[in-house]
């Protein structure tokens, strides 16, 4: 697909550096500077060059638990998210387990859920004193030794997996089924039964998947600020995201700040380098010419195995944290006799009365549809000028669009801070200085999604419009636009669900005029408010279903995309 | 002995019967090829002897045991067949060594002698000192010899193979065609072998099994399925053939005559059960048609040089048009009259139907 050669007509080349310029200036201003400020900031003090906070930070035992606390986190989570993942994928797309439906949705709905409410639930569950089952196994059953204190690092991992798992599985179920029949059939041909096949020739075909996968669960799996904060601080189980948090308690300390997030930023980037270039050396995408799908593995009696196994990963991650929310959120009181009290009075608390919560509600539906909006138009923007022109710089502009990938939330609210501090324009502390962190964090999606939806579409598609006289803008509306609508769409959808769940760098940008969903929910609990959390919770979760339902059904309802319509 | 017997083998996915009871045997040591365009049920039927798929009806017999049924089947790691498919299936994580040593190991054939005997058979087919390469550093053409290798060292009585030229360009499909050929001679292995193309089917085929729809329209060798074609379907397929209605003058088994364009009669083999009078189809291959001073009247409509011979139209005289092959010595104009005769030997009558 070659770029269009374009006339040489004035006002054609004029439009395209227009459209250039805006799209590099609203990247500069949404990463590239506020980055620039970070680092700025992480070497000087009053002005002056210095490398006192990183020395700092690699001194104080403070800091330098937090950092070794997230690395053994990430690690767990990443090793857990594989044995999950894997058995689940593989269950899924090679294997005639009944109910498979059942399982992708239950990695689907795990990964839509904010990693907070898990932990939220978690502790309703496991806190060492008021925890339900803790208490049911202490002074119902009589057996204090078989509790679980959910303040640990231990507890910590068990909230992160169900978030993280889905990378994995995801990956791992795309690499399983794009495997060549033919590969594994060639084995068996050759003597080889089933578990010699998947060990010599499926596992090495699609380790780069998995080990893709369990990578970017490490990178999630370090930067959720929320489970962090919920589980680990009570448990003194620090780490970077929470470490930073607590440096912007009064007197706030910039520049320490700052150096730990680029530290944050360092270790991210590394797992990600080696993601990108171990894959890059072994890409095993096998499936070409006439290859086939593999036949579904027989498991007979094995399959009830494995299916437990599913029920199981479905009622740790999906079932016990939404019925616990649930069931907290209609309780008068939270405890063991909780039942014997049920009432709504809490969403009415949080929906009606509380006027915190009522203006966080409109102020994250409005941030979130803000965000994806300007994403998306951005996202479309970078993309178009990648594919369809040829202006120098083009790629530059793309890769910037995908630093913030590399960011963690904190990080990113951190960079934000640093920057618009300096700057005379008086955002920080309002709902500009969010929607802008928002549009920043998540411009790689949009501009991932954006650019898979115009590389769809034939260039010759619009050629066509173009030799009949149609200008570039003309020919953008009424060809390339419906085209990419669908790609646009999912790409909208893609920022606006993690968007509203937002915590991490929401945290340290709210002011108590520009209150979040999920900083609501966070300041909640830790005023110890535990029905109205839930309730909020619910609220939060109802909102993101009812936002994705709303979206695939706008979607679907658009049949015959992808065939061509001619003018009668 | 490694013979194989398909007795009445059905197979269906959903509502469409991919194959429909074939019935046929393929001889210990032959080359017996399944020919028919996409969707004829060829390769399915390849995979049904593979124990890939099972079969609806019928059964599958090697060496008089019973593979395949439609309540059991053997499965293919227990078959002791070799398969080749159409990409190679060659595993890009491992060396071409590792390839071809994969069957051995899992044999468990002690060490030195598997090295013995991948060496052996890369000599074989020609990629000796290439061992230590991996798939993505060979051209396609070696791929296919280090999938043809891995298939041979484990020395199977059947080898299957599913299309393995179509990814090769002409020159070389047309080299290794022949190196297949030789390597069967010399092994002695079964093949069976699926293809499209006719002439692939013809150069390496003892018996060539002729599909469509399912079914097999024709079994037999080479020059029985192109000389004597059993269907119009048939003859079709195998060539360029030209088509031309006829009454019967004297039904006398190989002597027999058939009247074509008019009176001109020509002397044909008949099959049996055709009548005096009776209208029929008379196939007759562009090369059996001469333009020689005698024979039917007609009138040239196109003349194609085409290097080695002369393709021409012609109409004749009762409005049939038929292809002739010319020599390239030959000068045809467009609209010059010529008279065309008939080989009769090399004809083939079919009994009207209007398609078979």
């Amino acid at each position: 697909m070659s770029a269009v050669a374009r006339p040489a007509t004035a006002s054609a080349v004029r439009a395209e550096h227009v459209v250039m310029a805006c799209a590099a200036a609203a990247l500069t201003v949404l990463v590239i500077l506020p980055l620039v400020s970070l680092g700025w900031g992480s070497v000087s003090e009053d002005g002056a060059l210095t490398l006192a906070h990183f020395r700092e930070a690699f001194s104080k035992r403070l800091y330098l638990t937090a950092l070794t606390n997230s690395l053994i986190l990430g690690a767990w989570t990443a090793v857990l998210s594989v044995a999950v993942g894997l058995p689940l994928a593989w269950a899924v797309s090679r294997t005639n387990l009944p109910a498979r439906r059942f399982v992708h949705l239950t990695a689907v709905v795990s990964y839509i859920t904010p990693p907070y409410l898990t932990a939220i639930a978690f502790v309703n569950l496991f806190g060492p004193n008021a925890g339900l089952v803790n208490v049911f196994v202490r002074d119902v059953l009589g057996a204090p030794a078989l509790t679980f204190n959910v303040f640990s690092m231990a507890g910590l991992v068990l909230v992160t997996v169900p978030h993280t798992f889905p990378f994995v599985y995801l990956l791992a179920a795309s690499a399983l089924e794009s495997v060549d029949a033919s590969m594994e059939e060639s084995a068996q041909m050759l003597g080889a039964g089933r578990w010699r096949t998947a060990r010599a020739v499926t596992a090495p075909l699609v380790a780069p998947a998995v080990l893709s996968g369990a990578l970017i669960a490490f990178v999630n799996a370090i930067a959720l600020f929320g489970s962090q904060a919920i589980v680990g601080l009570p448990g003194r189980v620090f780490t970077l995201p929470t470490r930073i948090y607590a440096l912007f308690d009064h007197p706030p300390q910039y520049g320490l700040a700052s150096a730990m997030s680029l530290i944050f930023v360092a270790l991210t980037v590394a797992a990600l380098a080696v993601q990108r270039r171990y894959l890059a050396r072994r890409s095993y995408v096998t499936v070409g010419g006439k290859g086939s799908r593999p036949q579904r593995i027989d498991l007979g009696r094995a399959r009830w195995a494995l299916l437990g196994f599913c029920v199981l990963v479905f009622v740790v991650a999906v079932l016990a944290p939404y019925l616990t929310l649930l069931a907290v959120s209609l309780s008068k009181s939270w405890g063991l006799a909780f039942w014997q009290n049920l009432t709504l009075k809490n969403y009415r608390f949080v929906l009606l009365e509380y006027d915190v919560t009522r203006r966080a509600i409109a102020n994250s539906l409005l941030l979130a549809s803000a965000a994806a909006t300007l994403a998306v138009v951005l996202g479309s923007l970078v993309a178009w000028l990648d594919l369809r022109t040829t202006l120098a710089g083009r790629k530059v502009m793309d890769y910037a669009s995908l630093v913030p990938l590399g960011l963690p939330g904190i990080v990113v609210a951190v960079a934000m801070i640093q920057f618009w501090l300096r700057v005379p324009v008086p955002i920080y502390g309002t709902l500009l200085i969010i929607l802008l962190a928002y549009t920043g964090r998540y411009v790689p999606l949009a501009v991932r999604s954006a650019s898979a939806a115009f590389r769809q579409i034939d260039p010759a598609l619009e050629e066509t419009a173009r030799i009949t006289g149609a200008g570039w803008l003309r020919t953008f509306r009424a060809v390339s636009l419906p085209l990419a609508r669908p790609g646009l769409f999912a790409g909208w959808l893609l920022v606006f669900v993690p968007a509203i769940q937002e915590l991490s760098a929401s945290i340290l940008l709210f002011s108590s005029g520009s209150m979040t969903l999920a900083v609501a929910v966070y300041n909640l609990y830790e005023t110890g408010y535990l029905e109205p959390v839930a309730a909020l919770a619910i609220v939060t979760m109802v909102i993101i279903v009812a936002a994705v339902a709303l979206a695939s059904r706008l979607a679907g309802g658009r049949p015959g995309m992808d065939r061509p319509t001619v003018a009668a | 002995m490694a013979g194989i017997a398909l007795d009445g083998v059905t197979k269906r996915f959903g509502a469409v019967v991919a194959v429909r009871d074939v019935t046929l045997s393929v001889a210990d040591r032959e080359f017996v090829t399944l020919l028919g365009p996409s969707g004829c049920g060829k390769t399915t039927l390849l995979r049904l002897i593979a124990g890939f798929v099972r079969p609806d009806a019928g059964e599958i017999r090697v060496d008089g045991a019973a593979l395949s049924t439609p309540e059991r089947v053997v499965p293919p790691e227990q078959r002791g067949m070799g398969m080749v498919f159409q990409s190679y299936a060659v595993w890009p994580h491992k060396t071409v060594y590792e390839n071809v040593a994969f069957g051995l190991e899992v044999r468990r054939v002690p060490r030195a002698e598997v090295r013995a005997r991948v060496a052996r058979v890369l000599e074989l087919v020609n990629l000796g000192g290439l061992e230590a390469r991996y798939p993505a550093q060979l051209s396609g053409g070696q791929q296919q010899r280090v999938a043809l290798a891995r298939s041979l060292v484990v020395e199977p009585s059947i080898l299957l193979l599913d299309e393995p030229l179509s990814n090769l360009d002409a020159k070389l499909r047309e080299r290794m065609r022949g190196e297949l050929k030789e390597l069967q001679r010399r092994t002695g292995i079964t093949f069976v072998y699926v293809t499209h193309d006719q002439a692939e089917a013809m150069a390496l085929s003892d018996r060539i099994a002729v599909m469509a729809e399912g079914r097999v329209l024709q079994y037999g060798g080479p020059r029985e399925v192109y000389a004597r074609p059993a269907s119009r379907a048939v003859a079709d397929f195998m060539g360029l053939v030209n088509i031309v209605p006829g009454r019967v003058v004297r039904a006398a088994g190989e002597a027999s005559l058939v009247a074509v364009c008019g009176e001109h009669t020509v002397a044909v083999p008949l099959p049996p059960g055709a009548a005096e009078g009776q209208a029929v189809q008379v196939a007759v291959r562009p090369e059996s048609l001469a333009l020689t001073g005698e024979g039917i009247a007609g009138k040239v409509v196109e003349a194609t040089y085409l290097g080695n011979l002369v393709d021409c139209h012609v109409t004749l005289q009762d409005g049939t048009r038929v292809r002739v092959q010319a020599g390239s010595g030959e000068s045809l104009a467009v609209g010059q009259r010529v008279r065309v005769s008939v080989d009769g030997a090399a004809c083939t009558v079919f009994l009207e139907r209007s398609a078979s």
